[in-house]
């Protein structure tokens, strides 16, 4: 059992929604947050975003220090993992900086509440 | 690489997350949770609070760093008193940047 957490563009959450849906894969945590990668934020002068230099002066050019992400936490079984990563990578590629990062965590046991169910079948 | 999960004081935020960044862990997420530790929340008066309102701090870093990163997390987060908050730390077996496809941090 593996649990994949992606951090992707808010805007995207519908077409990454339905490419799991797509693989079967229903179950999904969304969580919206503040995050930044190695650009640290919204990087006016990494980003490659054209800024007047008068105002590049005036303000700090570190832009926004923090921008909004969705953070969404995915329990597969260990032979989807790969599947489910590939379809977030397929559907959220734009190109430009800032579509995100998976991460794939192992993880021991998933319990379902109601039927008490544990292990592969509580997913 | 190891996911670091840092349950610090909100106000203590902004002070840690800076201190990271000087640090060379520019990337990280931060989000809003509640929750409550040993001390079982907190009461002040005759009025107790359950659960309390914290900062959760997420990083990823490289399985070498995570003793630095912990350091800047601990000494930036202290204050002496309960309620200063909790840091786990997890494996991570796999990461992907979506742009690239690169599977480094």
């Amino acid at each position: 059992m593996k649990e994949i957490i992606a951090f992707i563009r808010p805007s995207k959450m519908k077409d990454t929604k339905k490419i799991l849906d797509e693989l079967n894969v229903s179950s999904v945590t969304a969580i919206p947050v503040l995050g930044r990668g190695h650009q640290r934020g919204l990087n006016t002068v990494l980003s490659g975003i054209d800024v007047h230099p008068e105002i590049l002066a005036k303000a700090n050019t570190h832009g926004m220090k923090f921008v909004p992400k969705r953070m969404l936490v995915i329990t597969a079984q260990d032979d989807k993992t790969e599947l489910i990563v590939e379809a977030i990578v397929k559907s959220n590629c734009t190109g430009f900086i800032g579509d995100g990062k998976i991460f794939v965590c192992p993880t021991d046991n998933a319990v379902r509440i109601r039927t008490n169910e544990s292990g592969d079948e509580a997913l | 690489m190891k996911m670091i999960r840092a349950i610090v004081r909100p106000e203590c935020a902004d002070i840690v997350s800076d201190a990271l960044d000087e640090a060379g862990f520019s990337s990280m997420t931060k989000m809003p949770v509640f929750g409550r530790g040993r001390q079982k929340g907190i009461t002040v008066g005759n009025v107790h609070y359950d659960e309390i309102p914290k900062t959760l701090i997420l990083i990823v870093v490289e399985d070498e760093a995570v003793d630095e990163a912990i350091k800047v997390i601990r000494y930036k987060a202290y204050t002496g008193n309960e309620g200063d908050g909790k840091i786990f730390i997890s494996p991570v077996e796999q990461v992907r940047t979506v742009r690239t496809g690169s599977k480094e941090l």
